[in-house]
Formats: structure tokens, sequence, C-alpha cells
């Protein structure tokens, strides 16, 4: 559904730039200087709905603290959201401080409109994790575009009941990969083709944790037709041969992957902590019978997906706008922030708190803390540089492999030469 | 509507109206000018820029140069614009004659003023009223390996039917989504024209003895046959343009490894984004647009062949 | 380009002289009464039972999501077989649609866009389509050419150059800015061309008699003999402007000013999908349509009726 929309949206973001290209090229990229006050325009990324108190108090936090400034508070629907800002950025009406994730980062640091935090805001850099300021650096760049700010990470939820129906251990959910596809072809053999496992095909984070190397080292191409990646999908292909992948995996939202969950017809999904409140209401036939295990990994390191919030470099006052988004990720909101709801700070020491190491015996705690400590060692293995059309080719050949159209050496090979092209392209 | 009052009282009385002149030559622009107005600024110049954009390498945020047919060069060695090609065209050959004939029919089954039918007629509206992302998320749901209607196929024996797994049933489950939403629009349209048949002719058939059938068929048919050609150009150009229903269903890669994929869609996806290739999606966008022109005169093509 | 200029009567139409020769009596009657006599009542029965067979498959899918919309926490919404009717029915839902977003607030916006699309498009696409059907000038031709390409641009791909030009003419971010691009479909345009020139000439030349001048005419005679024209136009013109989503999220950009869809979207938050309220949101959003459309039907068919000319 969201995806509809971004992609509708975007259909339509195709043309006429030749009259709106912005004057880019002279935006100074590395300076923040001048007085804290004005007004800035800040943009979240669909928050408002449910924060709404939150952000209202934060913003007149902020106010109080530096008189004589004035934020602006705009949230945009899900939906859509990349080809907004591409408007937004071609249109010059980019606000202050947005709401990004690392690949929209990416091309409006390229297109000079992302202020260079290395340079206009060294003196923060300590206040965060490592790895999370580290996430918005960009390959063939230097600089950092965007303040870290929450993070999420989720467990593997599957169906106790189904486990047991296949004569599989309910208390003993796959841990590793080999554990999983063998349990995943027992699962599809013992209800004869009913039950599949997963419903949905392996995206890049997957390669990355299986522990295939996704690009060079210095970001130049993409490597993820190596063997590891070819061995990932010939265990794929197995899996779906034998009914194990859901026959719909292929066109699969994430949404309609999620359905096929709480209709119990697939026995395991990747989710987040708030999906339990999720399963409680919409679905409590599957909530009786839930259970909960990491994703499994042959790096170590398991997925995040990371926040940031990037300042607009040809703003007028970005010294404003660098301290507003400065306020909003400082250890203490962002703390706040990871009490209305399940994400997790990227500031250092945060996830050391009581409130992410003590357990009060529900499940939602224990989800949090397992997810909080699983932090210590997440990687955002999703490269920064893997633009959409991207994401199509690799599940495009993705999916010729696994439907036996083509060999998986050849699917991943071609799509990794197609994604060198578009990257060479810039 | 001010300006317009303006034209002068009409003179002499003519005898054949097509010949008449009765306005100063500037009245009949004046009708047309906000019209024109809107359409060209918000229409035909942006398309204008497109044609443009379609001869150079720009992308959203990063302006390129000119490079001449490059663009429409690579589109012949694309593999996915002849998918797109050939799944936009099918659409046409299918829904077309569909969304000419069961509206027509809907209308002729809904025209009759018995106790009910306002009801009715508003219901058979609804589908075209809705937004079409509600539709398509109640639909993926219907057609479902678990949804509804295999819910039923396996009450009946029949095995689940993968209507959303394989790529030439996904298709043809889009097309159907499309004639299913458009029948209540045509349906209103028919039903505007059917009030202008004369019920003379109905009456003189039936007096004739023909039934219904009949009747439909050398009464109905030959009197509405100027609004089935206007269905056909509208139905033909939509279904070409086709992007939704094909998106909802078939997800946004459109298909199993792009093998439902429709033009418009392919626009979409290279277009669009932070990276789009604005250039090569504005390439695509003009043979769309001159495919939909050839399609138009086609359809009217062959209505003045029939004329003759 | 020049092929479609040299064409007489593209999309939209009948050839004047052919439709007159048609309609040289057109009946007052009511199109439910076309027959003097009343229909066997097996045949009624028939037609009873295919309508309720139609409106199964038309409508059934929108009642299952009003039943989602009516099921209250706790019920499983996703049980296989499907659940049809709620067993625990509640009106929370749409309360908590209301809690989320000031629906109301945003029906009004959507209301005043559909409204204000409604009367540009009445006005200017029958102006237009009242010059292109009935006067003659030189370079009629080349301005319904306009039209016919406007309408064969795919309208998804130019919002961008859309968007700069609202931001040229200082109205993004405004329900003006909504407003403009669709303020005269062309497809309306020929709709109401093709309406006019199914007129019989007859009508006019006795006002020309009457030394009435070309707006006397527009105004009192043949808009009157278009009602029902004039109504498919506002009803398809309120339909789109009402469910337009991306040209308004591409426009606005303070949530004051968000149309209703725009503002359902927070249904969809990034934490917070809710089935049961994005069922509920759409309810709201599809009601108000089907209402209109109820309601301005009847007008629609008695409006073809009165209108039609005394031979």
């Amino acid at each position: 559904m969201r995806k509809f929309r971004i992609a509708a949206l975007a259909l339509v973001g195709v043309l006429a730039f030749s009259a709106c290209t912005v004057g880019t090229q002279n935006v100074d990229t590395t300076s923040a200087e001048g007085e804290i006050r004005g007004t800035i325009t800040f943009q979240t990324w669909s928050l408002r709905a449910a924060y709404r108190d939150y952000f209202e108090k934060l913003i007149d936090d902020f106010e109080k603290k530096y008189p004589g400034t004035h934020v602006k508070w705009i949230d945009q629907p899900a939906e859509g959201y990349a080809d907004k800002i591409s408007a937004d950025a071609a249109g010059g009406t980019l606000p202050d401080v947005v709401n990004v994730s690392p690949d929209l980062a990416a091309p409006l640091a390229k297109a000079h409109l992302a202020l260079d935090l290395d340079r206009a805001a060294p003196q923060y850099r300590d206040e965060y994790l490592p790895a999370a300021w580290k996430s918005s650096r960009i390959p063939g760049m230097k600089g950092t575009y965007a303040f870290p700010w929450y993070l999420n990470t989720g467990p593997l939820f599957y169906n106790k009941k189904l486990f047991a129906q296949a004569g599989l251990d309910p208390d003993d959910p796959p841990r590793t990969y080999d554990e999983l596809f063998r349990d995943a072809l027992t699962m599809a053999k013992r209800s004869k083709g009913r039950i599949a496992t997963l419903a949905s095909v392996p995206t890049i984070e997957d390669f990355g944790r299986y522990g295939v190397r996704l690009m060079n080292k210095s970001g130049t191409a993409f490597t993820f037709d190596e063997p590891k990646g070819v061995e990932l999908l010939r265990r794929y292909k197995k899996l779906y041969q034998a009914g194990a992948l859901d026959r719909q995996a292929f066109t699969s939202t994430p949404e309609q992957a999620g359905r096929k969950f709480m209709q119990q017809s697939v026995a395991m999904n990747p989710g987040s902590a708030l999906d339990l409140d999720k399963f409680k209401k919409d679905a409590p036939s599957l909530y009786k019978n839930i259970g909960i295990t990491d994703a499994p990994n042959n790096t170590g390191s398991p997925n995040m997906y990371v926040q940031g919030l990037m300042v607009n470099a040809a703003g007028d006052n970005k010294a404003t706008a660098v301290a507003f988004a400065h306020f909003v990720t400082n250890a203490e909101n962002q703390m706040a922030f990871a009490h209305e709801t399940t994400v997790f700070p990227s500031t250092k020491g945060a996830l050391d708190t009581e409130y992410f190491t003590r357990q009060d015996g529900t499940d939602k705690t224990r989800v949090r803390i397992a997810s909080a400590k699983s932090l210590d060692t997440a990687v955002n293995y999703t490269p920064v540089l893997l633009s959409e059309d991207m994401k199509t080719a690799l599940q495009n050949a993705v999916t010729r492999a696994l439907r036996g159209d083509e060999s998986p050496e050849k699917a991943l090979k071609r799509a990794a030469e197609e994604c060198n092209r578009l990257l060479r392209l810039g | 509507m001010k300006t317009a009052t303006a034209a002068p009282p009409g003179g002499a009385p003519a005898t054949a109206p097509r010949r008449v002149r009765r306005h100063l030559p500037t009245s009949p622009w004046l009708f047309l000018a906000p019209g024109l107005l809107a359409v060209t600024a918000f229409s035909l110049a942006p398309f204008l820029l497109t044609v443009g954009n379609s001869f150079t390498d720009n992308r959203t945020l990063v302006p390129g140069g000119f490079v001449g047919l490059a663009n429409f060069r690579e589109l012949l060695h694309d593999e996915m614009f002849w998918t797109g090609l050939r799944n936009s065209a099918l659409y046409v050959l299918v829904t077309v004659p569909l969304l000419v004939l069961l509206p027509l029919l809907l209308a002729v089954l809904v025209q009759r003023h018995i106790p009910g039918i306002t009801f009715f007629r508003a219901a058979f509206y609804t589908p075209v009223v809705a937004s079409v992302v509600v539709v398509g998320l109640i639909w993926s749901w219907l057609l479902d390996d678990r949804g509804l209607v295999n819910g039923i196929l396996e009450a009946l024996g029949a095995g689940p039917v993968g209507f959303l797994s394989d790529p030439w049933l996904l298709l043809l489950s889009a097309m159907l989504l499309t004639v299913w939403k458009g029948l209540g629009y045509y349906m209103i349209v028919y039903l505007a024209a059917l009030t202008n048949v004369p019920r003379e002719l109905h009456e003189a058939a039936a007096v004739d003895g023909a039934g219904a059938v009949r009747r439909f068929v050398t009464v109905t048919v030959p009197a509405l046959r100027n609004t089935m050609v206007l269905v056909a150009a509208l139905s033909s150009v939509s279904a070409f343009k086709v992007f939704s229903e094909v998106y909802l269903l078939a997800g946004e890669n459109g298909g199993p490894a792009g093998e439902d994929i429709t033009l418009v869609q392919l626009v979409q996806q290279v277009g669009t984004g932070l990276n789009g290739r604005v250039g090569y999606a504005s390439a695509l966008s003009v043979v769309v647009f001159v495919v939909t022109l050839g399609l138009m005169l086609l359809v009217l093509r062959a209505n003045r062949k029939e004329d003759a | 380009m020049s092929a479609t200029t040299a064409r007489p009567a593209p999309a939209a139409g009948p050839e004047p002289h052919d439709q007159k020769r048609r309609s040289t009596r057109p009946s007052a009657a009511r199109p439910g009464r076309a027959f003097g006599s009343r229909p066997p009542a097996w045949r009624t029965a028939l037609r009873y039972l295919l309508l309720v067979a139609v409106f199964a498959l038309m409508v059934g899918p929108f009642l299952w999501q009003l039943s989602t919309s009516l099921k209250g926490p706790g019920e499983d919404i996703y049980s296989y077989p499907p659940r049809l009717l709620p067993s625990d029915a509640t009106l929370d839902n749409y309360a908590g649609v209301a809690r989320i977003i000031p629906v109301w607030d945003y029906a009004l916006n959507s209301l005043t866009v559909a409204v204000a699309s409604v009367l540009t498009n009445l006005v200017g696409a029958s102006l237009a389509g009242y010059a292109l059907a009935r006067l003659r000038f030189k370079g009629r031709g080349a301005a319904l050419t306009v039209f016919i390409m406007a309408m064969l641009v795919p309208l998804e791909s130019i919002i961008i150059a859309q968007f700069t030009l609202a931001r040229a003419l200082h109205v993004n971010n405004t329900l003006l800015g909504v407003v403009l691009p669709g303020a005269v479909g062309a497809l309306n345009v020929l709709l109401m061309r093709n309406a006019f020139s199914g007129l019989p000439y007859e009508v006019e030349e006795a006002a020309l008699v009457d030394g009435a001048n070309v707006w006397q005419r527009f105004v009192r005679i043949a808009l009157p003999s278009v009602k029902g024209t004039l109504a498919v136009v506002a009803i398809f013109s309120f339909m789109t402007a009402w469910d337009d989503f991306l040209w308004p999220l591409i426009v606005l950009s303070d949530p004051a000013n968000f149309t209703l869809t725009v503002g359902l979207n927070y249904l969809h938050g990034t934490f917070a999908d809710n089935q049961r309220l994005v069922a509920a949101g759409t309810i709201i959003a599809v009601l108000p349509l089907i209402v209109m459309f109820a309601c301005l039907q009847r007008y629609f068919f008695r409006g073809v009726g009165e209108g039609a000319v005394k031979g």
C-alpha cells in the first residue's frame, strides 16, 4: 500500500527537470555559522499521528531554550515520502531539517543539498554511537550528511502451533541458516505444501546477513554475485521448489507477507516489537501461539535500520537548523522518544540504561531488551548507494533464479552488472 | 463568463445553421479561453518539457546534457521495454471489447424505472468512486491463495489457483479489475446516451415482433454506435496507460521478475525517486504518448470506414 | 499532429447531420416508461435477479470493508476462511479516525476543492464544448486538437513541472493550487462538445429568428438541453478532485490545508498500522461520493427527461 503510493507519486515525478534545476553547485555545504534565532521548518516522516504530543513539547522546549527561534513542524505521510522530497529538492522548497534514511540522504548529498556535519558540526560527533554516526557516510564522498536519530531492529516471529503441527519443537526455533532451511523443508513436507515458512524472497539485507560481500571496499562496485550469494540463492531455490517459500513471495509487499503470517498460512515473518500489539488486536488466535527468535545471520551482526536528520545546506538559517537537529537527537530527547515507542537511541550509553537492560516479565520488554542487546553489534547492511532501480534489478534476478528461468550464477551476475551500470550513471 | 456577454446580438436568420456567422471573430475564443488556458498551462506545456527532456540524460537532482536520440536507441535494446509494450498492448486487446459491451448491457439493465433502481444505479457506480488503492487492496485479498475466491474454488473441489503468482493469471486478474472498476463509469455514459434513443424505434421494432435481444441488436446498438466509439476510444487510451491495477496486484516490480510490467509502470520505475533517470523516463513517456495517439486515430478510422 | 486537425470529428463525435437525422423527434417520455405496456412479471423478476447478482459483484467487496471497519478490538480480522460479519460491532473505529486526524477539517478542505473543481469544470468545459460544437471559426480544428492532445498526455508524468508552475504562480500550499491543474478537464470538454453537437439545430434556429445572440443561445437554449451531460461532468469532476492523492500531496505542505485523501494516509502511520481504522477511513472517504452520486443521478435523469426538446 505504502509502496504503491510512493510509486504512483513517483511515477509522476519524472519529468520536466530542465525547468526546475536547483542552483545547487554554489551552496556552501561545509559551514553553518550564524546566530541561533529565526524560523526553521522541520519535516518528519509519518510520526504526527502517534507522537504529536511528544513533538509539540520537544519544539516548545527548544524554543524556550533559544528565545527568538520558531520551529514549524511538518509531518509527511509514509507514502510518497521520497517523491515529496524529490519535488521539494527540485523546486527549492526543501525544509531546513529533514528526517531521512541513509539511502535518501545519499542523492541529496550528491546534489549538494545536505550539510556535511563532519565540517559544519564536528563537535557533536562524540555524542553518538560510532556506527550510527558513520551510517550517513557515502562511499566516494567525504563527510557525514545526517545526525543519527532513532535505530530499529527486529526479531523474527514464528507460529508455535504450526511448528508443533509439523512435528518441530515449538520451543526450539531455528537460530542459524542451516536450521532455518532444514525446518522450512520439514514444514513443507509435513504440511504437504500447505504451509510455507517464509513469505518473502531474499533482499539485500538477507544477502548481507548470510555473509555475502555486497560491495567492494571502495564502494565502487557491487559484488553480491560472489559464490556465497549464489549459494544463498541455490538454497532458496530448493525452498521454493519444495513449497517452503510462499508462491506469492515474488510479488508480495511486506504488508502482504505480514498478512499471510497473521492468517497463519506462513510460519515465520520478520517484524518489530510493535507487531506484538498488532497481533494481539488483529489476530488474537495467532497471538496465543506467537514465538520470538532472532533473525539468523552468519556474520555475528544483525541488521539495523537507521533514521537520521539532515540539515538543508541551502537553507537560510543553518545555525538554527543544526542546533535543532542536534537538540532532537541528543541523549535526553532520544531517550524520551524511546519511551514513547519501541525504537532505540543512537546516542552513546543510552542502550546500557536500565530501560534497555532490566526485564519486567512482559513479552514487550523481553523483545525490547533482546533487540537493544543485538544493536551492540548491528550493522546497516543496505548499501547507501543502492537505489530503488538497483533493488528492482536484484529482486528480478532473484525471482528468475528461484523460478528456474535462469541459473543463480547468471541471474546474479547480470543483476550485479546492471547495478554497476546504474552506479556509474551516478 | 462576463466577457462572453459582450458578443453582439445576432443578425439576420439563416437557413442552414452550419453556415451562420452570428458573432465577431473573437467571441469563440472567449468561449474557449478558460479551457484552453488551463489545459495548455497544466498539461501541454509540461508535456513539451517532457519531450525536451527525452533528448537529455537529466536525473532527478542532477541536470545532464543533450544526448540526441540515445535514450530512444537504448529503448530498442531494453528487454523491459518490449515486455511493457507487449503487456500494454494485450491490455488494450482484452479490456476494450469488454468495456465497450458489458457497460452497455448494464445500462440497459438499469435503464427501466422500476422501484429501487436508483439504489442499484448508485451501487453499481461504487467501484468507480472508490480510490484505486482501496480497490486493489480488497482484490488482492480476495484473489489471494487463501482468499475468498480460492476458498470457494476449493469448496467446489478445484485446487487453489495462483491468481497472484502466475504471471499470465496476474495480468488477467489486473485486466478483470480494470473492467470491474470501469463498468460503472461507462454505464453512466451509455445511460445518458440511451435516453436519446427515440422510443418510437423500439415501439416499431416491438410491433414487428422483435424480442428484447433483437431490439437490442437492431435498435439500441446502431443508435448508440457513436457512443460506443467514444467508449472504445476512451477505454483504449486508458488501457494503454494502465498503471495502478497492475501495480497493486503484481507488485512494485510488475509481477515475478517484471513479467507483468506495463509501459507506464516502467516510466515510474526508471524515472522516479531521488535517483530517477528523468531523461530516459521522458523518452518512454513520449513513446506512450505517440502510441496512444495512434490507437485513438485507429479507433476513429475504423469507425469512419464503417460509415462509408 | 496535423493529421488530427484535418479530421472533423475525433473522439467525441457524432456528425451533426447524422445525429439530427436520428433525433428529429426526441421523446419527452421518461426513459423508464419506454413502452406503453407493462412487461410480464417474470421478466421483472429476472431483471431484479440480475440486478442483485451484479450488486453482489460490484458492492460485495466494499461491504467486506464496511464489515472490517465495524469489527471490535479482539476480533480476528485475518482468520481464514474470512468471517463476513462482525461479532462485536462497534463504531469506535470511526471515532478513532477522528482522534488521530482532524477528519472534519480535512473533509471540509476536500469539499472546498471538489466543489470549486465542479464549478470551474462546468463553466470551462461547457463554454469550450459549445464553441467547438456550435460555432464556426478559423482554428476550431486546432483548438480541438489541443484538448485531445491534453487528454493523451500521461498526466502522472508531468507533476513536477506542474509543481514548478504552481510555485511560480505562488499558489503552492493553497487549496487554489490544488484546484488549478484539474480546473478544466480535457475529457469534460470533449464530453460537452459531444452533447452540444447532438442537439438538433432547429431549436437554435428558432432562437436565431428571435434575434438571440451567441451568449443568449448558449445560456437559454443549449445549456438547459444538456443537463444530463452537465450532471455527468459534475460527478466526474467532483470524484476526480475528491479522490486525487498525488497532486495535493505534492502541492500542499502545511497539514492544516491537507485534503482528506492525504490526511487519511496518516492512518497507515509508520508504527501504527491498524486495518480497522484504515477500513473506517476508506468508508469515510467513499461514502460522500456515493451519497452525492445517489442524489445527483436523480436530478440527472429528470434533467435529461425535462430537457428533451418537444418536436
